[in-house]
């Protein structure tokens, strides 16, 4: 009986674990608020303004408080190059937690046109398609904002 | 546990990235002018500036020589020289750069034409001329490639993008020997012999320039690049060029060739008006061909070195030059070119001295009171053909500045420049030091715009 209860416990543990996760990520367990950036315009001054607001936000609510991601997609996706010249702003906002995501379609397409996929940031986390990354953290309760 | 592991990734990568050669993009002109940010760059953005200007001199007339009474050259104003007062649009410039496909950062591009009034475009035929032209190849690390007609790796002075240069003149030894006149002779043959045809060596000939002035630019290659090393920026450039200025092919089988080094410890900020202490030297070197009078190759060397400073409210510069071989060398007596002597018998005309020496140096202090008023002194002399006693002539200049910010695009810049020349071995009643104390003083003031 002990052992079935214990079970029974690990399992609903579990299940709550995994319900968590899914809310928001292990990194950011007391996130009171989600944002996801969209990035997906090619013009330089876009890319200083979506890493703008990101920083705005950690500063407002806190790094511990917020839950930011930046998706990017589309000719937005050239902030998420390796060479990019704000690498050094990209990896200040992943020490406060910001995740970027890059989407997988789009280096396929520009790898189409260079001969080879562009490299990659290497705090950037391939996603299959940007826009479903997006559509799914909506769905999970994050706030879009398109700067 | 994860976290850690992130932390230790971020800490690696701050440290490579402080350690390890890498290129940068800012406040240094070569990668100013020469690159564009990786991955940041738009395939075209369009830009440009505007600066229209007053000067004034008081107009004194030549008081000795064979001009007396006529019109000083250095009292007129540029480059028109009919008068000693008025309104000029000194700069119109609109340029084009970016990359032209804004997925592969390993390619870019500079362009830039000249709609103002200057030594660029009053001589040359046509009212707009380009002054820059080129293609950045960036594939090899540590060597990137430019190509085509830009700003030569030379003196601070003339490689500094000209939108954030403290003043409204150049100092007397950067126009005199850095922003090359090009001429098909030496000026020698400007005689007339009343009642008999103009000859070769009697022509009348006022030596004008053969097309516009350098505009510190040349046609060649260049190869250059950045390297980071902790807060210091190290960059080098080596250039082969036409030695021809811009706007022509080259006249002649012999090449400039161009050395540039420059060492900064970056203090902070970025882009054109970065804050950092810079070291710097450089050399360039070549032959130019004349065609008429005194027909021949000659050598032109140029050399120098020179610091900059900029911290907080504070600005400072110092360089210092020296040149061998061609100089240019004003005109007779200080008159207008194409004056005719009072006897009727001399034609003014552009001088070239084929073989001389000279130095020169500028020493630049500026205070910013407020963010919006920064206040500019400088001294600066130019001892020119140094070598010829009887030729030797300096010049010196102080000019008082300031400058008044309407906002980081645009400014108004007022200068009084206190000016003095004289022939240093001649004594002060001869005609050429009574020319020489012809020269006024002189106030100018410049609205800026960038766009």
């Amino acid at each position: 009986m002990k052992t079935a209860i214990r079970v029974m416990l690990l399992a609903a543990l579990a299940t709550m674990t995994t319900m968590t996760n899914a809310a928001q990520p292990e990194d950011k367990p007391f996130a009171e608020k989600k944002v996801v950036l969209q990035i997906s315009d090619g013009d330089p001054s876009k890319q200083t303004l979506v890493l703008n607001v990101a920083g705005n936000i950690i500063r407002h609510y806190g790094a511990d408080k917020v839950d930011v991601e930046i998706v990017a997609f589309g000719p937005g996706l050239r902030l998420l190059f390796k060479n990019n010249a704000n690498g050094d702003r990209i990896t200040g906002l992943v020490g406060s937690g910001v995740r970027f995501a890059a989407c997988s379609n789009t280096v396929h397409n520009m790898g189409k046109k260079l001969g080879h996929d562009p490299e990659l940031n290497s705090n950037a986390t391939t996603v299959s398609a940007g826009v479903v990354r997006i559509i799914d953290l909506v769905s999970d309760g994050y706030v879009l904002v398109k700067p | 546990m994860t976290i850690t592991v992130n932390k230790k990734r971020l800490y690696a990568s701050a440290i490579l990235c402080s350690l390890l050669s890498a290129p940068t993009y800012a406040a240094n002109w070569l990668a100013l002018q020469g690159t564009e940010p990786d991955s940041a760059a738009p395939r075209a953005k369009v830009w440009g500036f505007i600066q229209p200007e007053f000067s004034s001199t008081d107009g004194t007339k030549l008081k000795a020589g064979p001009w007396k009474g006529q019109n000083a050259i250095f009292n007129q104003m540029r480059p028109n020289l009919k008068t000693n007062e008025g309104f000029n649009v000194l700069r119109a410039r609109v340029g084009v750069r970016g990359t032209g496909m804004p997925l592969d950062s390993n390619v870019n591009y500079f362009f830039l034409a000249e709609f103002g009034n200057n030594g660029i475009t009053a001589e040359g035929g046509g009212s707009v001329k380009i002054t820059d032209a080129s293609v950045t190849l960036n594939h090899i690390p540590g060597a990137r490639i430019r190509v085509g007609q830009f700003k030569t790796p030379g003196s601070e002075e003339g490689l500094q993008a000209i939108h954030v240069f403290d003043y409204i003149n150049f100092t007397n030894a950067t126009n005199g020997l850095l922003l090359e006149r090009f001429f098909d002779g030496n000026g020698s043959g400007t005689n007339v012999v009343p009642g008999t045809p103009p000859t070769f060596n009697n022509s009348g000939d006022a030596n004008r320039p053969n097309g516009p002035v350098s505009a510190f630019r040349d046609t060649g290659i260049q190869v250059f690049d950045i390297f980071k090393v902790g807060q210091w920026e190290h960059s080098y450039a080596v250039m082969i060029g036409n030695g021809n200025g811009i706007t022509r092919g080259d006249n002649d089988d012999n090449k400039e060739t161009y050395l540039y080094w420059s060492s900064e410890l970056v203090f902070g900020g970025a882009g054109a008006r970065r804050q950092g202490w810079k070291l710097f030297a450089w050399n360039q070197n070549g032959k130019r061909t004349l065609i008429t009078e005194g027909a021949g190759e000659y050598d032109r060397t140029r050399s120098g070195l020179g610091t900059t400073f900029k911290k907080d409210k504070y600005r400072a510069a110092f360089e210092y030059m020296t040149a061998d071989g061609m100089i240019f060398n004003g005109t007779d007596g200080g008159a207008l070119p194409g004056a005719s002597s009072n006897n009727g018998q001399t034609i003014s005309s552009f001088n070239v001295e084929t073989k001389g020496e000279a130095d020169g140096m500028y020493v630049h202090f500026g205070y910013a009171i407020t963010p919006e008023l920064e206040l500019d002194a400088r001294y600066d002399v130019y001892n020119r053909m140094t070598d010829v006693a009887a030729k030797e002539r300096k010049f010196e200049t102080v000019t008082l500045g300031a400058q008044y910010f309407f906002n980081k695009k645009s400014r108004l810049i007022v200068n009084y420049e206190a000016r003095k020349a004289e022939a240093p071995n001649q004594a002060s009643t001869s005609n050429a030091n009574q020319i020489l104390d012809s020269i006024d003083d002189r106030i100018a003031a410049q609205l800026l715009i960038i766009f």
